[in-house]
């Protein structure tokens, strides 16, 4: 038998050779995997490991019919890396230069500017006037993607490397446009240009533009919510960032198989509040009139459902874009002030609805109860009280009824209606219907309970004009939304209640994650003098009241004219040249559905008379205002209940 | 002895040759494995980012109808394309407490015999 090639010598010599190289693998994997293992780990992990954030989407706001008010949409940053521009794309410049609406001019020196020197590593910004921007999950880069991500700072123009020994650093990405649409940027991608490639970013857009800016509020350049809706239910809208722990290969590209840890982004809720934006864009259409009319220093309009207290519009003027709010500057800046909200001033006339009310609803007078309304000084508490002087145009002759005092806007009555009831019962009913506490109001920065208490002072501060001043709305102040939430008690059959805008919270999927509910905060008078009131109140806007230009054909509006003056300059004495018109009531009376307040500032220079009446200005307003709501909510008269009653009866609707 | 040596080394390097196969097959497999799990991942990724792009192109066109539901937009384009469109008047407007559907209808039954009944005649078959 041969032996053959297995002689003993071969065989142990390859054998040996065979053990000899699996100890050396051995040893070499003993040495790289036990002893040289946290360096090399440590190197794999600088080089490979990363942790990919996918930011969540902001949610929306929308009004109580779903139309959106504020949402966030995809845009992309798009940029070009100048390292890596071929000569072969230069003929598509043109056409990239195009689809960016720019000229080819301003795209050529973006495109090869490859150094900059003695530069920071980021510089430039976005520009003014443009929306914030909340960044998304980085889409896959080019293979020659710089080492530095672009999306870390989306307000960067340029990225750049480390500088070079002469002091030069490399542009690794340039901003060519930050407003690129998604079709846009997949024509940019078909061009194949080389190193131009873009971040996708969420963007904050109001559809609306100036519709109910002051409520909706808006989100600043660094993501921050800054005022209204936007800064109050931030914690709902701006939902919670997500991330993924994985590794990426040597072109910077994700290596998905190697994905550790995955948390996904959880997009913000939408808030739906209680606001229409058709009955906006009405409230807000009425003041641009009176602005064009009047030009007033500034007005507002409320209108809210009394029996719930949700507002349905909050008009202000002057107003301002949602989407250019960077582009206020210095006095513009005034125009983002929620004036329904945060304003103060004296009320007026149509604060004698608390004297009236308190009076009624203690039961020390009737309707038909009568006071001598020409009477110049009345006794109080010992002391000869001078009664306040009524309009120039008002000279009655008769004693006035509760009824007349109030369609007549006696000031003399008011007063006498108020002493009637006593320092401290009147102080207790003008806190019952709210002035002198927050509203709770939620947006537009209300002052503090601090400040209100300033202005609606106890009796313990009050001198010896004041229980006959404050009756007819001097030596008090009150914001807009506190004297139609005292109007809206009347309406609710005598119960305050909180003012609301938001109505619901909704997850992304739909469902109701949070529900406000109509909230009293307390009853201010009982039901039937709350009844009372509403039907003294239709008077007003009638024939024989103050402001029948707030009539409306077919329904009962009722309501109160306030005319106040405005303090001097100086803070002495009441101006005879500048007021605040104004009027708050509800319709249908018997059946109050909607509340509307329109408070006009210092609309006298281009008032006819240089008065600015709040019958001439503000009560047409209300009608105009009102006609339109009738025919949009489908308010119904109360002759309607009548011809439905005939109907069943066999007559003809 | 040497028969036996030889045996033994025989086997010694078939079982080398088989556990370098075996060792190579899993090696293989395992291989195979990590790519499929690389391909699917990828395929995942990609399924992800074609669903998120989806999404976005679906939020970027409710945000263009947002835009243009918007009153004043409807406003502008009511001037601009003439379409002439206004709100109702009040007294336009017919409130009903009935059911809409119920008084279109009888309206237009109404109007199917506005013209008055002259006669109405059947003609009835007698089994005899």
């Amino acid at each position: 038998m041969s032996k053959g090639f297995a002689s003993n010598y071969r065989i142990v010599l390859i054998a040996g050779l065979v053990l000899l190289s699996f100890a050396g693998l051995g040893s070499r994997l003993v040495w790289l995997h036990v002893i040289d293992r946290d360096q090399l780990l440590s190197y794999v992990q600088k080089a490979r490991r990363q942790i990919i954030t996918s930011y969540a989407r902001r949610g929306d706001i929308t009004d109580v019919r779903g139309a959106v008010l504020a949402t966030s949409h995809s845009l992309i940053v798009l940029g070009v890396d100048p390292q890596s521009e071929r000569p072969e794309d230069r003929a598509k410049w043109s056409k990239l230069a195009q689809l960016l609406g720019m000229n080819l001019a301003d795209v050529e020196p973006i495109m090869t500017t490859r150094y900059r020197s003695g530069a920071t590593r980021t510089a430039g910004s976005t520009g003014p006037g443009l929306a914030p921007i909340y960044r998304i999950s980085v889409g896959p880069s080019p293979a020659a993607a710089p080492a530095a991500d672009p999306a870390s700072d989306d307000d960067s123009e340029t990225v750049l490397d480390d500088p070079d020994p002469q002091g030069k650093s490399p542009i690794r990405w340039a901003k060519l446009s930050d407003e690129v649409t998604e079709p846009a940027y997949a024509d940019i991608l078909k061009l194949g240009i080389s190193g131009v490639y873009g971040n996708r970013v969420y963007r904050r857009t109001y559809p609306g533009n100036t519709v109910a800016a002051h409520l909706i509020g808006y989100v600043n350049r660094k993501e921050a919510p800054v005022t209204g809706i936007e800064f109050f239910a931030d914690f709902y809208l701006r939902g919670h960032n997500g991330w993924v722990e994985s590794e990426k290969d040597g072109h910077q590209r994700e290596l998905a198989q190697f994905r550790t840890r995955e948390v996904p982004a959880a997009d913000g809720y939408t808030v739906v509040l209680s606001l229409d934006a058709t009955v906006q864009h009405i409230a807000e259409a009425e003041l641009q009139a009176i602005a064009e009319r009047y030009q007033p220093e500034k007005a507002t309009i409320i209108v809210s459902d009394p029996r719930t207290g949700f507002i349905l519009a909050m008009a202000n003027y002057p107003t301002f874009n949602l989407n250019e709010y960077n582009d206020l500057r210095g006095a513009d800046e005034r125009k983002m002030r929620n004036v329904a909200v945060a304003d103060m001033y004296e009320p007026g006339s149509v604060f004698k609805i608390v004297a009236a009310s308190g009076a009624l609803d203690a039961g020390i007078v009737t309707p038909a109860t009568t006071f001598d309304c020409t009477l110049e000084k009345v006794d109080y508490k010992g002391r000869p009280r001078n009664l306040p002087r009524e309009d120039a145009s008002d000279h009655f002759t008769h004693p006035l009824s509760v009824a007349e005092i109030i369609a007549k806007s006696s000031n003399k009555g008011a007063a006498q209606l108020a002493m009637r009831l006593g320092d401290e019962r009147f102080y207790g009913y003008a806190r019952g219907f709210g002035f002198g506490e927050p509203t709770g109001f939620p947006v537009g920065g209300e002052p503090k309970a601090r400040v209100f208490s300033l202005y609606v002072p106890p009796p313990s501060r009050w001198d010896g004009l004041t229980i006959t001043r404050m009756p007819m709305g001097q030596s008090v102040a009150a914001t807009p939304l506190q004297m139609h939430e005292a109007m809206s008690v009347i309406a609710s059959g005598g119960v305050l209640l909180k003012p609301q805008i938001v109505k619901q919270v909704r997850d992304t999927a739909g469902e109701i994650v949070y529900r406000f509910d109509r909230v009293e905060v307390r009853r201010v008078i009982s039901e039937r003098t709350a009844r009372t009131m509403a039907h003294l109140l239709e008077a007003v806007a009638s024939a024989q009241g103050t402001a029948k230009e707030a009539e409306v054909p077919g329904y009962e509006v009722a309501g109160k004219t306030g005319t106040a003056q405005k303090v001097n300059p100086d803070g002495h004495g009441y101006s005879e040249h500048h007021h605040v018109a104004s009027f708050v009531g509800f319709l249908p009376a018997g059946n109050p559905q909607v509340a509307i307040s329109v408070i006009v500032d210092d609309a006298d220079a281009r008032t006819p008379g240089g008065v600015a009446y709040g019958r001439v200005v503000a009560a047409p307003a209300f009608k105009h205002v009102a006609e339109q709501l009738i025919s949009y909510l489908d308010i119904r008269p109360p002759l309607a209940r009548a011809t439905s009653v005939l109907a069943l009866q066999g007559g003809r609707p | 002895m040497k028969a036996a040596n030889h045996a033994f080394v025989n086997h010694m390097l078939v079982y080398t040759l088989v556990a370098i196969s075996l060792t190579g097959g899993i090696g293989v497999s395992s291989v195979w494995m990590r790519h499929e799990i690389s391909v699917t991942a990828n395929t995942n990724k990609a399924l992800e980012a074609r669903i998120s792009q989806v999404e976005r192109l679906a939020q970027q066109t409710s945000t263009w109808v947002a835009e243009e539901q918007d009153v004043t937009a409807l406003l502008r384009r009511n001037a601009e394309w003439h379409l002439g469109m206004v709100p109702p008047r009040e007294d336009q407007v017919v409130r009903m407490s009935e059911d809409p559907v119920i008084h279109l209808a009888s309206k237009r039954d109404r109007g199917l015999f506005r013209g008055g009944i002259e006669a109405v005649s059947f003609r009835v078959a007698l089994q005899r």
